[in-house]
């Protein structure tokens, strides 16, 4: 159990291709990561720009590619608009298993034990727990676990 | 700063357990409750409760007090530091970005419409 790392996963009922397609593909990803415009270079040491809008454009570095099955990329989510390099960012890796004709997404966040979450965004992420409410937060994860 | 982050660590190592989450979930909607109570509403033994609950209240998530033979335990959110609350919205950000893929995964591609595939 490592304690810096967050995982979450979900069964999609679609093919493990379209699913990748999803995950990869700039139209797809202006609609699930952000509003914004990403630009996808899909090979080790690419960079793969997450666009939140507002929230700033995050160019991550690709680790690892095996289409269609995994995924690895760092990202500095807390420094909009900087490159993810080994010691800004977390890595995010993203497993795809085919079950019969469904596809279970497995994604995880690790390496929060060694960043040190910027003074703006630790503000940031205090304020907007504050707003969202304790509870409403500990209800996003019990709606998880029903969900497995 | 150092006793802090450590504080911190301890507090997402706790909560990288998705059981012990739960029990904190459930406690959380319980108000003050006691493992007997908690472990009805779970599907583990009231002993794993027990060490989940110990757990916590070392890294000070919960706390308790003994009324008779019972101990009584409450949820302490302000424990949950501004790291601890940091990780929880990673999570639940990406269960939004993940609810948010298999939307558009199983949306039926332009050409396929109204012929579903076998």
């Amino acid at each position: 159990m490592t304690p810096d790392r967050v995982e979450r996963e979900i069964l999609i009922a679609a093919p493990v291709e379209r699913v990748w397609a999803v995950l990869t593909e700039p139209e797809h990803i202006a609609v699930w990561f952000g509003p914004g415009a990403p630009s996808v270079d899909l090979r080790p040491g690419g960079f793969m720009v997450l666009d939140h809008g507002d929230y700033g454009s995050f160019p991550t570095r690709i680790e690892k590619v095996d289409p269609p099955n995994y995924l690895a990329y760092r990202w500095a989510s807390g420094h909009p608009g900087e490159p993810a390099t080994d010691t800004n960012s977390t890595l995010v890796e993203f497993t795809l298993v085919a079950e019969g004709t469904s596809t279970r997404v497995t994604v995880t966040e690790s390496g929060f034990g060694t960043l040190v979450i910027p003074a703006g965004r630790e503000a940031n992420a205090s304020y907007e727990s504050h707003s969202q409410g304790w509870t409403e937060v500990v209800q996003a994860f019990a709606r998880h676990a029903e969900q497995r | 700063m150092e006793p802090k982050q450590d504080a911190a660590d301890a507090v997402l190592a706790a909560l990288a357990d998705p059981m012990r989450r739960r029990v904190l979930d459930v406690l959380a909607s319980h108000g003050e409750s006691t493992a007997t109570v908690l472990a009805t509403a779970m599907p583990v033994t009231r002993q794993a409760v027990v060490q989940h609950l110990a757990l916590l209240e070392r890294v000070a998530l919960v706390t308790s007090r003994r009324v008779g033979r019972e101990r009584r335990y409450t949820v302490r959110p302000e424990a949950l530091t501004a790291t601890a609350r940091y990780l929880m919205l990673v999570a639940a950000r990406w269960d939004t970005r993940l609810a948010a893929i298999k939307r558009l995964a199983e949306l039926p591609p332009p050409s396929t419409l109204g012929l579903p595939e076998r």
